[in-house]
């Protein structure tokens, strides 16, 4: 059995259109794999940078896995959410990436995009907000279905996680 | 006589894992008067004459009110002359504190009186604790030589912050979760609210240094030692045990000058070591159990692959493309593995992206993917070929453009191999996309789409069909276009590398003693050559029937027996 812990923070994110953001975050694991201790989903306050585009949330991730096996390695998601003045919220993007599996300090920047409508309901978006949605985002991590999907990029979310790995080399893994 | 005196008044911290109730110091304070120097001096000189017989001279004790001795506990109240005439009207008191600090004085009153008489105690509930650091900010020496320097701004409201004191902390409990933010403090709530929360429980031993008969007096009071604890075993004691060097001296102000020195020992009794015996035991059962209980939670077995293969298991993403001539693009990628590679059957070799609009970042245009896969596959080493070098799998991938007018075109062409190393990595592969010359093809491209498409894509790398020595693309048309970006984690996993790990980590001792052959060394070699042969030993009669185990078995209890 070996231990795997996620130690580290959500920084922020920027190259978004607006800059009043919050995120929900998720680790999405495999069958093996089983959670010790801490959270593994949350969502981040609302950050309205004064100057500059990157809104800061600095949101903790702190995991303890245990795991039997290598396969369904832990996977991040997150949804960018934008709050406007008004208390609305629009999803501003979505981003995946994988927990990297080699200890040690890790800086990761995860791309973010959003699903786009029909023509029409683009001009209704510049005007007021909203957007498609994905009908359940756990979807994506199947894969099979994502050629469907027409999308646009949007910003990139910051994050530095910081990963220790136990017991790992006990069973003859070399990361 | 020189009087010596130790002038390191320094902070010391001490850890230590048992209960802070259990601290006791003793504290002596004495005035360095001329009668005690002489009596010292006389003493001395007794002393050193005791053999020739004489009188023993009684010395001059300079006891009484200029010397005392006190073994204090932690946070036990002893309360100064100020205090005790403060708290017996009952007129001063208001708050729960004072009132039993009444009601304390009077029962005090009532018996014998206190114990000690000069040396009293702030405990961390006084209300003089907090203020204290603030009343020696105008009466203790600056830091600075100038006379005339008040203290700063930042000085006064560090002096007036309140410790927060250790069972209040608000952890991970009790936070409002509707009125998180207060929009108008008030004066008394900015405050109050503003504790340092270091969660330190202090408590002050001070002396009145008055002289005789005018003891109860605010003025004469001064620090003598600070202890201060935190939750998890720290005791910082300030000024440190004396622990048999020379005391302490504390002059006071004010029109007379006068000496007293100060002498802090620890007298705390020290654990029998049955006890510690019992505490390191209990220590341990916790750790196993807890051990036991994440072991139950998943399980003590971990999959490994089987004898002599590797498990090469790759987790990555499609982060993005750049640089493309159109846009709306998507990617389609497949993996392909060379010769002893395997992976299992359920396993999808091929995937395809979303089609993304891309931004402007800068100069280039970017489509985000974000396109997270896992991919694993199995290696199966041969006996001894020494003509293959070991090839890793390839993802080949080709870039796509398809446009709200079904317009679609191909947009690049690459591959991607994969590292041979285990951990981060993140590639940026550029792309080509093969061109006919003549405008015909590039306005078909224009205006209706449809490009030229490679047959055999691994044309990209080196094609299927390729056998010989050199490869030669001559005549092959291409133009570049723009760059993909991988990040990729990859992991190894094979039995051999258990060995490995575990010979590396014997000799690094090996190494360090003497290096090369030494008896240590032999006894490292003697002992993997024992563990190989009992593997050996252990597959050999795995792979044997069942039948022939059980009698060789049956042998060897009949033999014993």
């Amino acid at each position: 059995m070996a231990e795997l812990h996620i130690i580290g923070q959500i920084i922020g994110a920027g190259g978004f259109p607006q800059n009043s953001l919050f995120c929900k975050w998720g680790v999405h694991t495999g069958g093996a794999w089983r959670l010790l201790s801490g959270l593994k989903e949350g969502q981040t306050q609302v950050d309205i940078p004064q100057t500059g585009d990157m809104a800061y949330w600095s949101h903790p991730i702190d995991l303890h896995y245990a795991t039997k096996g290598l396969q369904g390695w832990p996977k991040l998601h997150f949804q960018v959410w934008h709050q406007d003045s008004f208390g609305r919220c629009q999803l501003y993007g979505y981003g995946y990436c994988h927990v990297p599996s080699s200890p040690g300090h890790h800086r990761i920047s995860c791309v973010t995009w959003r699903p786009l409508g029909s023509w029409q309901e683009q001009l209704a978006q510049m005007f007021v907000g909203g957007g498609p949605q994905l009908r359940s985002p756990d979807l994506i991590y199947s894969g099979a279905d994502r050629y469907r999907l027409h999308t646009e990029a949007m910003g990139t979310v910051e994050l530095e996680l910081g990963i220790i790995m136990r017991h790992f080399d006990k069973y003859g893994v070399e990361s | 006589m020189a009087d010596s005196w130790n002038t390191d008044t320094g902070e010391a911290v001490y850890r230590s894992r048992d209960a802070v109730k259990n601290l006791r110091i003793r504290v002596r304070i004495e005035k360095v008067t001329s009668t005690a120097v002489l009596s010292q001096h006389l003493q001395q000189q007794v002393l050193s004459q005791q053999d020739r017989g004489d009188i023993e001279l009684e010395t001059l004790t300079s006891g009484g009110d200029n010397e005392e001795e006190l073994v204090v506990g932690w946070q036990e109240k002893l309360f100064s002359q100020y205090e005790m005439e403060l708290f017996q009207s009952e007129a001063a008191c208001q708050t729960p504190l004072d009132r039993q600090y009444h009601t304390e004085v009077k029962a005090l009153n009532k018996s014998k009186g206190r114990r000690n008489h000069r040396i009293f105690t702030y405990t961390d509930h006084d209300r003089y604790t907090s203020c204290l650091p603030f009343h020696q900010l105008q009466h203790s020496t600056d830091l600075l030589t100038s006379t005339k320097s008040s203290p700063t701004f930042l000085a006064e409201r560090m002096a007036s912050v309140r410790h927060r004191r250790q069972d209040r902390r608000t952890m991970d409990c009790s936070i409002p979760k509707s009125k998180i933010v207060n929009w108008e403090p008030t004066e008394e709530f900015v405050k109050g609210s503003h504790v340092v929360n270091n969660a330190m429980q202090t408590m002050h031993i001070m002396g009145d240094l008055a002289p005789p008969g005018r003891l109860g007096q605010k003025d004469n009071e001064y620090l003598l030692v600070t202890i201060k604890t935190d939750g998890s075993g720290t005791v910082i004691i300030k000024p440190d045990f004396n622990k048999g060097k020379e005391p302490y001296r504390i002059v006071t102000a004010g029109e007379k000058r006068e000496v007293w020195r100060l002498t802090v020992e620890n007298v705390c009794t020290a654990m029998q070591p049955e006890e510690q015996e019992r505490e390191q035991n209990m220590y341990k059962d916790l750790y196993v159990r807890h051990k036991e209980y994440l072991n139950s939670l998943v399980g003590q077995d971990f999959e490994m692959p089987p004898a002599g293969i590797l498990r090469y298991l790759m987790n990555g993403e499609i982060v993005s493309a750049k640089g493309f001539e159109y846009d709306n693009l998507y990617i389609h990628f497949f993996m392909e593995l060379p010769n002893n590679w395997s992976s299992l059957p359920f396993q999808s070799l091929s995937g395809v992206t979303q089609t993304c609009r891309a931004k402007t970042l800068g100069k280039e245009n970017v489509a985000f993917f974000s396109y997270p896969f896992s991919f694993e596959a199995f290696y199966m080493s041969e006996k001894e070929s020494e003509e293959s070098v070991l090839q890793w799998p390839v993802i080949y991938f080709k870039v796509l453009s398809l446009d709200s007018w079904q317009r679609y075109r191909t947009e690049g062409y690459g591959y991607l191999l994969f590292p041979a190393t285990p951990g981060k990595h993140t590639i940026t592969c550029h792309t080509w996309r093969p061109l006919q010359t003549g405008t015909g093809s590039a306005l078909r491209r224009f205006f209706i789409g449809g490009s030229p498409e490679l047959e055999d894509h691994s044309y990209v790398r080196i094609p299927g069909t390729f056998k010989g020595e050199r490869l030669s693309r001559f005549g092959f048309c291409t133009e570049t276009t723009g760059s993909v970006t991988f990040n990729l984690h990859c992991l190894q996993q094979a039995r051999a590398f258990v060995d490995a790990t575990m010979l590396k980590k014997r000799r690094q001792k090996v190494f360090d003693q003497l290096g090369g052959f030494s008896q240590q060394g032999a006894v490292c070699t003697i002992l993997e050559a024992f563990q190989r042969a009992r593997r050996k030993m252990h597959e050999a009669r795995e792979s044997l029937p069942r039948d022939l185990v059980n009698t060789t078995s049956q042998l060897q209890i009949e033999s014993s027996a």
